[in-house]
C-alpha cells in the first residue's frame, strides 16, 4: 500500500518545520501535514452533516464539510429498501441522523457478490462519493461491507465527531501538533471485527478545545504541564523545554507562567525554570 | 410456472420500489434517533431514541436490561433474546425508563458500553449539531 516504506517521512517534511518528536503516530497513514483536498481519503461524517454540506463552485458537484471540500465519505448506518437491477443496486442507507440514499453500480462480479449479502436491515459501512443528482444528494457507493463487531458502530460517531474537531480547529489555524493531542486512543484502526473493547475516549475530547477555538499561550502552557507525563516529573518542567515544544518564545512563556502562577495553577519547584502544575492530574 | 410467477411479481416490486426512490427528493433528517443511556432518557420522552441494553431478563413482552450508564431499562416488543446479550433498541420512549421497540439489532455478547456510553453524552451535548 502507500506506507512509509517508500520515503522516510520524518526527513521528507524535516524542511517544511513539522516535527513528529513528541507525538509518535500510531496509525499507518503517511503523516501528511498538507491536507490537500485530493489526498484527503475516506471522511467520516453522519446523514446530517451530508444534509447540511453546501455545494462550491458551479456544476463541480464539490460539497464542502466544516469548510472543506469533501467527495469521499464513509458512513455507517442501516440498510432499507434495497432495490437490486441489473446495472445497479440502490438503496437508503440510515444512520440515526438522517436517511439517505445510496447506489451502488455493478461494474464487476465483485460488487454484485458483495451487494447479495447486503439484506435490509443490516448495519453496513458505505465508503462512497458524495454527488448530487437532480437537486439531490446521492452517495455512489464503492464498498459495502457488513458491520460483524459492533463497536464498529460506535467508533464510527466518535470518528466523525474527531473529524469534525480537526477540520475546524485547522481551519482556524492553530498548529498542526495540537490535534494529536487527543487522537492517539481514537484512531487505532479497528474497522475489521476486532475483538475485545477499546479503551473508552478520554474526557479529554471535549476539555482541549476551548468554544471559539483558539488557545492562548497561557492555556497552551497549562495544558502541557497538566499533561499525566509533565505531572510524573518530580523537578517540574524547564521552561526551555516549554519554549522548544509550544514554539512560543521565552519570554512568552515566561509571561503565561507569570500569569499562570499568580492564579495558583502552576508553582516553581527547583528553581525559578522549573514548574509543575498545581493540579494532581 | 410458479418460479416465473414470483420473478414476475419481484420485478413488479423492484420498479415500485425505484419509483418510491424518486419520490424520496433529498435526504430526510426529520425523524432522527437520538442517542440515549438510562439518564438522558428522561430528557427525550415521546420522542424517537436509541439505545444499547445488556440483557437481565427478557420473557417475550418485556425486556429488562442495563443501560451504558449502569441502570435500568425496559424494553417493549423485543422477541426473546438471550441473556447478557447487547442488543440495541430503536424506539419510541414511552417513559423515563422504558422503550417500546420499533427495530432492534443484536449487538453481540461482547460490546464496549462505556464509549457507547459517552457517545451518547456527546451526541446530547457538544457535538449536537452533528447528530439531531
Amino acid at each position: 500500500m502507500f506506507s512509509s516504506s517508500q520515503f522516510d517521512a520524518t526527513s521528507a517534511f524535516a524542511g517544511g518545520g513539522f516535527s513528529f518528536t513528541q507525538q509518535t503516530q500510531p496509525t499507518d497513514s503517511t503523516p501528511s501535514p498538507a491536507k490537500s483536498r485530493e489526498t484527503q481519503g475516506l471522511v467520516p461524517v453522519t446523514v446530517k452533516q451530508i444534509s447540511e454540506a453546501s455545494q462550491s463552485g458551479d456544476e463541480k458537484s464539490n460539497f464542502v464539510i466544516n469548510g472543506v471540500d469533501v467527495a469521499n465519505v464513509t458512513v455507517v448506518g442501516m440498510v432499507f429498501e434495497k432495490v437490486g437491477r441489473n446495472t445497479d443496486v440502490a438503496f437508503i442507507l440510515d444512520d440515526g441522523t438522517g436517511r439517505m440514499k445510496c447506489r451502488r453500480w455493478m461494474n464487476e462480479n465483485f460488487d454484485s457478490i458483495e451487494m447479495e449479502e447486503i439484506l435490509d436491515g443490516m448495519y453496513v459501512r458505505v465508503n462512497g462519493h458524495l454527488k448530487s443528482f437532480q437537486g439531490a444528494k446521492q452517495l455512489v457507493a464503492f464498498s459495502v461491507r457488513p458491520v460483524t463487531n459492533f463497536d464498529e458502530v460506535t467508533f464510527h460517531f466518535i470518528d466523525c465527531i474527531h473529524n469534525h474537531l480537526q477540520t475546524k480547529s485547522q481551519g482556524e489555524g492553530l498548529t498542526p501538533t495540537q490535534p494529536q493531542l487527543v487522537d492517539t486512543s481514537l484512531s487505532t484502526p479497528m474497522r475489521n471485527g476486532s475483538n475485545g473493547s477499546q479503551t473508552a475516549p478520554s474526557s479529554q475530547l471535549s476539555g482541549q478545545f476551548s468554544i471559539d477555538g483558539l488557545k492562548s499561550c497561557d492555556q497552551l502552557v497549562l495544558d502541557y504541564l497538566q499533561q499525566p507525563s509533565s505531572i510524573g516529573q518530580e523537578k517540574g518542567i524547564h521552561r526551555d523545554e516549554l519554549s522548544r515544544q509550544l514554539k512560543f518564545p521565552v519570554e512568552k512563556i515566561m509571561e503565561s507562567i507569570r500569569s499562570l502562577e499568580e492564579e495558583g495553577l502552576i508553582y516553581s519547584t527547583i528553581d525559578e525554570f522549573h514548574y509543575k502544575s498545581t493540579a494532581s492530574g | 410456472m410458479l418460479h416465473i410467477i414470483l420473478l414476475q411479481i419481484q420485478t413488479y416490486r423492484s420498479d415500485a420500489g425505484l419509483q418510491c426512490l424518486s419520490l424520496f427528493q433529498d435526504m430526510d433528517t426529520s425523524s432522527p434517533s437520538v442517542f440515549v443511556n438510562a439518564e438522558l432518557l428522561r430528557m427525550h420522552v415521546g420522542k424517537k431514541v436509541r439505545a444499547v441494553v445488556h440483557v437481565i431478563q427478557s420473557d417475550g413482552e418485556i425486556t429488562t436490561g442495563k443501560s451504558t450508564d449502569e441502570h435500568q431499562l425496559i424494553v417493549k416488543g423485543l422477541p426473546h433474546v438471550s441473556l447478557m446479550s447487547y442488543v440495541e433498541v430503536i424506539g419510541i420512549a414511552e417513559s423515563d425508563q422504558s422503550i417500546r421497540t420499533e427495530t432492534w439489532t443484536n449487538f453481540g455478547n461482547t460490546f464496549d458500553t462505556q464509549s457507547y456510553n459517552q457517545v451518547c453524552q456527546l451526541a446530547n451535548g457538544e457535538f449536537k449539531g452533528l447528530f439531531l
